[in-house]
């Protein structure tokens, strides 16, 4: 599970200054590239396509920086843009390979079993195709609250929904997986 | 076995996996990726302690106060079109020329009380000594 880092206001204060940005920016990096990484991971499921939407989500944090100013928090920011950089590239890739909403686990997947950068058993395959199946703000939710323990106040100033829908939500998709698991046994 | 079950037997695991150093190889190349920001070198110029000002109440509430006037002049501009638009109950007499027009009772039988009734037709003959019994229908 990766936890997130603490927040740490010297850190923003520090990246609030223009002579001390640069290095607190790569403190950041260094604090959440881990835990971004893997929700971008989870979402699109290949390494060279996570590696490149981090790269992206960075950049982009780092050029709207001096936009960041404390009114929220650092780990729902960056966030933010790396799921919004995530959606965008599933969203791209639909519209590539012209395939539709509905058969975009198909094509999640094969991009599964065609992943080499494994090291877990069948039970994790299978978990992973199963939250391939859920809707894209379903995987979202269950990847964020399963996999990171993410508190469900968070997730909603992430996503901007209620608490109550992001509950439901939650219970809608581990429901789904336990259909996925019995028709798959 | 229940999902639960299953979710609890792969503890959050996600069975997936990154070439090895991969983190901190990211962190190299990102350092190194990241373009000259304009304010970096007038911070530089500038001195140690030039922070970024924490926003002020104005530059919080400007969004609102511009959308607010936007508002404003959409609803003044709906005014002005109204104000510009020919009112829908005209008054004779606010027109000079047709009120003294509707004055004039020559006017008013030559172009305006032309309507000729039974009861008129019927006056005019009987005026005229007609009587109903010379009738004659074939």
């Amino acid at each position: 599970m990766d936890t997130l880092p603490r927040e740490d206001q010297s850190l923003v204060e520090r990246l609030r200054d223009p002579s001390q940005c640069r290095a607190a920016f790569n403190e950041v990096k260094k604090l959440y590239s881990q835990p971004l990484y893997w929700q971008i991971r989870r979402m699109v499921n290949d390494h060279e396509d996570a590696n490149d939407l981090l790269q992206n989500t960075f950049l982009k944090a780092w050029s709207s920086i001096d936009l960041f100013r404390g009114d929220a928090k650092l780990s729902t920011w960056l966030y933010k843009i790396a799921i919004n950089e995530s959606l965008t590239h599933l969203e791209r890739e639909r519209k590539r390979l012209n395939v539709s909403l509905d058969d975009e686990a198909s094509h999640l997947i094969h991009a599964i079993e065609a992943d080499t950068n494994i090291d877990g058993d069948e039970l994790c395959l299978k978990l992973r195709k199963a939250i391939a199946q859920l809707p894209e703000k379903q995987r979202l939710v269950f990847n964020m609250k399963y996999y990171d323990d993410m508190k469900y106040e968070q997730m909603s100033e992430i996503l901007g929904t209620s608490v109550g829908a992001l509950k439901a939500s939650y219970h809608i998709a581990v429901k789904k997986i336990e259909q996925y698991f019995l028709d798959n046994d | 076995m229940k999902p639960n079950d299953i979710l609890d037997k792969i503890d959050h695991q996600s069975g997936m996996t990154v070439p090895e150093g991969y983190f901190e190889d990211f962190a190299q190349r990102m350092a190194a990726s990241l373009p000259k920001q304009p304010w970096e070198d007038e911070a530089a110029s500038a001195g140690q302690g030039a922070k970024i000002a924490p926003r002020s109440f104005w530059q919080k509430v400007r969004p609102y106060v511009y959308m607010a006037a936007m508002f404003a002049g959409i609803w003044c501009m709906m005014k002005m079109f109204d104000l510009m638009r020919p009112s829908q109950n005209v008054n004779i007499g606010d027109n000079a020329v047709l009120a003294a027009a509707l004055g004039n009772d020559a006017f008013m039988t030559d172009y305006y009380v032309n309507d000729v009734d039974d009861y008129e037709l019927l006056d005019n003959l009987y005026s005229e000594g007609f009587q109903p019994a010379s009738l004659v229908f074939n």
